[in-house]
């Protein structure tokens, strides 16, 4: 069972709350939310002040002492993100298209081939299963700049090197040991006595598997693709080095490539930090259930 | 290029089902395939690939010539000027300046030279990327082209040698037996720039005036610090800076000859430019500037926290902009408080050489490399380098350098025009990625306290003579 | 990477009773393998393959630059980087990189996560707000944290003055720029650990806090013999995860020091990067970046055995 937001705290309110409050008294929980106040202030102030940073006008932005309060409001930055000095498309709304296009197709194509063999895995008894599990875990823990030399080898005698279709696939050969982890607990969690009640109705093993089992674990694969989305999403490493033309450029590198000129409009790298922050927040907090399992590749879920 | 790998694409079954079997297969199969990779290369870098003398016939279809540059404010200059002014001459081009990082922009153009396939026609190196492009045969030999179509005896021979010519020239010279793989573009150097209202109107004229003015300066200022240059660890940021300073000082970087660095670079006119550099300069400078480049120099300048800063001309436009300020609300009022120069001399009267010219893959299609030789001598002529001049480039034909055009277009200009004779640049060789990267990260160190001074400037010498010494190899 | 797809089947799952009229072990067996071979495909061809690649290099000179053919070295890169005292500076900053981050996200996640259990309201919203940094890009965090700790403009700076203190050069100094990137990657992934610490205190069964309650158990006591005992594998599974993850860090350092001052905070990752891509030394490259290959796969097989201890415990 995937740990939740919800399900991951006791339950103080209720009777059985921890007997330090009933004894501990008020200067303690006083002392404690006060602690867990300044730790969320710590934690959030480098977002706030991204976010007060893209609303400001650009030479509140280098004030001295830093204007907390009293600036002067702008949406220009972002205007800036979407749209070109002298009108027509930015170059960075283009970079965010792409990002677009390549975290989706990868997600697809890992989801596509993760689901199945994650079905394999979890319901047949395998030859060395578990050091195959390991295997394909352990592609996915070697350091991307390492990989990105051979990668970039191979991809120049394929001819993929700046291309979109090259990105798609090494980050999807990247998420399919996360997806075929992840969705191995989500198959597991059903019971394999379906599909075999549903072979003793004249179902063959891949009906079984496409018409019981599949859809119940639509769920599942939903909060799986979401979580490759967003590794596919944040990617800088392979996007820096396997990519340089304007058309397939994704958004990380592109972000990356606002400061390094004459002037650094740090107004417009926090308006597009937030804009590209933003369908990453929100994907995350859909999937808000299975995040234990997300961040762990599906290794920890309890 | 989208074309070339399509056509790549085409044969993409055939290859992954090769490497997947091949993956299966023993260490030993994959020799056969990294080593044929290794070694069908394009021809000898010796006798590279060559342009015609004469430009060949151009098409009439639709066609898009790609530039490759880094990201600041000439790329999209040469984009509009190009896109406005050559397609009077040819309606059916599209120019486009494509833009990487600058940390990335040696990265972004010699990966793709090693996969002998660009995605752009003309790559625009920096003067010290011609050494290993030309080993590599990355890029066209132009020397016949020039001879025919390039009016040589317009330039200052130095300008013509320096964007183009390998081996390298000697400093300030042209050698006419030499090779050229290139044409200028943008030149640049760098320039002072002082806060009249705060030192006064005239600039100080040798180094040692000017660290004291700096010194004064920021005595009498509060909150303005004498000095702002580059000092980070990327690009060339820390390496040009010394480097400046070592030639002010009569210093060498190295001798070309017999390819010598340590016992040149750290001689004592060497040590004695680290030592003012570290010593006497950086103090000057605003506390957590040991990261600073093009950008933070600018910020400082424009937020009136320097009394002289160090830039190059071509970034340094920004800084007439009223709107990014806090020195004037009109472009006049910047000028009253902000003054340019030449750098001052001391031992030496020498200038770096910045800028950048314009190459030739030679992995473009014929029909682009043709259009794009069309393009440079198109660029070369008189008028079209004053109207770059006035579009806001910095051009190279003598003619363009002082005509009113370009002397009135900027406020440093004139700074420009009257440095080209005292410019060097560093070595242009094909281990210069690495050159640069030792001096960078040492300078930077002294610099930020992490190294002593001597003892950077020594382990500069050491280990890049130890890179040119083994062609590059090692760590 | 012994593993191979040739013989994925030995036999069908006990549970499934056959169904009658077929053979569902053949079925099953060639399920099994239409199922798991694209995926092991791909796996083979973007990760084995370019590895084996990697491995065949390592032992050559190679440039991917130079028109040269590859000429074998034996294990003369191998013997270079291993002998190389700037490799084992590198080694010794990103030994001091891991174990800072991930010691501080240890104690700090866990002490929120043991602060966010006892309270009873708001814990959701708490959770969530706690949870942003981790999901934001590198790219996006090691900008931005460049910009707040600017020693001029920074707004770390600015509050700092505004409490008397001095400015502190935050990046720019040998020990200040290596705790900088402990303390941005701290702030990044706190998160992960609390996450996870959250999970396992939850874990813990009211009843054991209530008998040590009607023992009269010192607080120290239910926390040590209790909590702690309970979390542990799971607080253990998250330093591992951390420790790989910060081990392979290149994108922080790329974006907010680049290795500076000097090369004070080059760690690993970042030097195998300025090997291949500045020198263009493929073969030496290659060995270096196997070797860090190999200290990767040792520590997954630690944290695996420790995954396999906790599902069996």
């Amino acid at each position: 069972m995937a740990i939740t937001i919800d399900e991951a705290v006791p339950g103080p309110a209720t009777d059985d709350a921890p007997p330090a409050r009933r004894r501990g008294g008020r200067g303690r929980m006083v002392v404690e939310v006060l602690l867990l106040t300044a730790l969320a202030v710590a934690m959030l102030f480098p977002v706030l002040w991204m976010l007060e940073t893209s609303i400001k006008e650009n030479r509140d932005v280098y004030a001295v002492p830093a204007k907390f309060f009293g600036f002067d409001l702008t949406l220009d930055h972002y205007k800036d993100v979407f749209v070109a000095r002298g009108g027509g498309r930015s170059d960075l709304s283009g970079s965010f298209l792409n990002s677009v296009v390549v975290a989706g197709a990868s997600t697809v194509l890992a989801t596509v081939l993760g689901v199945p063999a994650a079905w394999a895995y979890s319901r047949f008894t395998l030859k060395a299963k578990k050091d195959q599990l390991f295997f394909i875990l352990s592609t996915r823990f070697m350091p991307p700049v390492v990989v990105v030399i051979p990668i970039f080898l191979m991809y120049r005698t394929l001819g993929l090197i700046d291309t979109k279709l090259g990105l798609v696939l090494i980050y999807a050969a990247f998420n399919v040991p996360f997806t075929i982890w992840m969705m191995k607990g989500f198959v597991d969690e059903v019971p394999a006595e379906y599909e075999d009640a549903a072979m003793l109705d004249g179902y063959t093993r891949l009906q079984a598997f496409w018409r019981v089992t599949l859809p119940l674990l639509v769920p599942g694969i939903a909060a799986t693709a979401v979580f490759a989305l967003i590794f596919s999403w944040n990617e800088f490493v392979f996007a820096v080095f396997l990519t340089s033309s304007q058309e397939v450029r994704t958004a990380p590198p592109a972000i990356a490539g606002l400061i390094g000129g004459t002037t650094v409009d740090w107004g417009l790298v926090a308006a597009s930090a937030v804009v590209f922050a933003v369908p990453v927040l929100v994907f995350a907090y859909l999937v808000r259930k299975h995040l234990v399992a997300g961040v762990t590749l599906g290794a920890v879920r309890r | 290029m989208r074309y070339l790998q399509r056509a790549g694409h085409r044969s993409l079954p055939g290859r992954r089902a090769r490497l997947a079997t091949a993956a299966i297969l023993a260490v030993t199969a994959l020799a056969a395939c990294g080593g044929g990779d290794g070694g069908g290369g394009e021809a000898e870098a010796a006798d590279g690939p060559k342009a015609p003398a004469t430009i060949p016939e151009l098409t009439d279809d639709p066609l898009t010539l790609s530039f490759i540059w880094f990201e600041w404010p000439p790329a999209q200059a040469l984009e509009d000027f190009a896109n406005a002014e050559y397609t009077k001459e040819r309606p059916n081009v599209t120019i486009e300046v494509n833009t990487v990082p600058n940390a990335n922009w040696h990265d972004a153009m010699f990966t793709q030279f090693a996969a002998r396939q660009t995605d752009f026609d003309i790559p625009i190196l920096d003067s010290q990327h011609i050494g290993e492009a030309v080993t590599n045969g990355n890029i066209l030999d132009l020397t016949d082209f020039v001879d025919e179509n390039i009016d040589v005896d317009a330039y200052d021979p130095y300008l013509l040698a320096a964007y183009g010519q390998y081996p390298q020239a000697e400093t300030g010279q042209r050698d006419e037996d030499a090779s050229l793989y290139g044409l200028p573009l943008l030149g640049d150097t760098w320039t002072m720039i002082y806060r009249k209202d705060l030192i006064g109107d005239e600039p100080p004229e040798t180094w040692d005036e000017m660290i004291d003015a700096a010194q004064k300066c920021q005595d009498e200022n509060p909150g303005v610090s004498g000095l702002a240059f580059h000092q980070a660890n990327g690009s060339d940021a820390a390496a040009v800076t010394y480097n400046t300073v070592n030639g002010v000082y009569g210093g060498n970087l190295w001798n070309s000859e017999d390819k010598s660095i340590e016992g040149v670079i750290n001689d004592e006119a060497g040590q004695k430019a680290m030592d003012v550099l570290v010593n006497e300069m950086k103090p000057l400078t605003a506390k957590g500037s040991g990261n600073w480049f093009i950008d933070e120099v600018n910020a400082a300048v424009a937020q009136g926290k320097a009394c002289i800063a160090f830039q190059w001309i071509a970034a340094a436009g920004g800084l007439l902009d009223p709107a990014q300020s806090t020195l004037g609300t009109t472009e006049d009022e910047i000028l009253d408080t902000l003054g340019f120069a030449t750098l001052p001399t001391q031992d030496a009267d020498v200038v770096p050489l910045g800028g950048m010219g314009m190459h030739i893959s030679a992995y473009a299609p014929a029909e682009r490399q043709a259009e794009a030789l069309n393009f440079m001598k198109w660029f070369e002529q008189e008028d079209i380098q004053k109207k770059w001049a006035a579009a806001g480039g910095v051009p190279a034909r003598t003619d363009a350098l002082e005509s009113p055009e370009f002397l009135e277009a900027g406020p440093f200009n004139q700074v420009y025009a009257d440095s080209v004779s005292r410019m060097r640049d560093m070595w242009n060789v094909p281990e210069y990625a690495q050159l640069i990267d030792i001096e960078n990260t040492n300078v930077n160190a002294a610099l930020n306290g992490a190294k002593d001074p001597e003892e950077a400037l020594d382990d500069i010498a050491e280990q890049q003579q130890q890179v040119l010494d083994s062609s590059g190899g090692g760590l | 990477m012994t593993t191979t797809t040739d013989h994925p089947v030995q036999e069908a799952s006990a549970a499934p009773p056959p169904a009658p009229g077929r053979s569902p072990r053949l079925t099953d067996r060639r399920l099994a393998l239409v199922f798991i071979s694209p995926a092991m495909l791909l796996l083979l061809t973007m990760s084995v393959f370019p590895l084996l690649w990697a491995l065949y290099l390592s032992f050559t000179d190679y440039s991917a630059t130079r028109d040269a053919p590859a000429d074998f070295v034996g294990l003369g890169n191998y013997t270079t980087i291993l002998t190389s005292p700037e490799v084992w500076q590198r080694a010794l900053t990103t030994l001091v990189y891991v174990t800072g981050a991930v010691a501080l996200q240890t104690v700090l996640g866990f002490g929120i996560a043991y602060l966010i259990s006892r309270r009873a309201r708001g814990r959701g919203v708490l959770t969530t707000l706690f949870l942003v940094p981790m999901m934001l890009s590198p790219v996006v965090v090691g900008l931005f944290w460049k910009f707040m700790l600017d020693a001029q403009f920074g707004v770390i700076n600015s509050m700092l003055g505004s409490l008397g203190l001095g400015q502190v050069e935050w990046l720019t100094r040998q020990r200040t720029a290596l705790l900088s990137l402990i303390v941005v990657d701290t702030w990044q992934w706190t998160p992960f650990i609390m996450l996870i610490a959250l999970a396992g205190l939850t874990a813990v069964p009211a009843y054991l806090y209530e008998a040590a309650s009607i023992d009269r158990a010192s607080e120290w006591f239910r926390f040590r013999h209790i909590t702690l005992p309970l979390v542990w594998p799971l607080l253990l599974i998250a330093v591992m995860f951390r420790a790989i993850e910060a081990f392979r860090l290149f994108d922080l350092v790329y974006i907010l020091t680049s290795g500076g001052p000097g090369v004070s905070t080059e760690t690993l990752s970042f030097h195998v990067y300025k090997v291949a891509f500045l020198g263009f030394n493929t073969g030496l490259a290659s060995a270096y970046g196997i070797l860090m290959v190999l200290v990767v796969i040792v520590l997954a097989q630690i944290y695996l055995r420790y995954l396999n201890k906790l599902k069996e415990g």
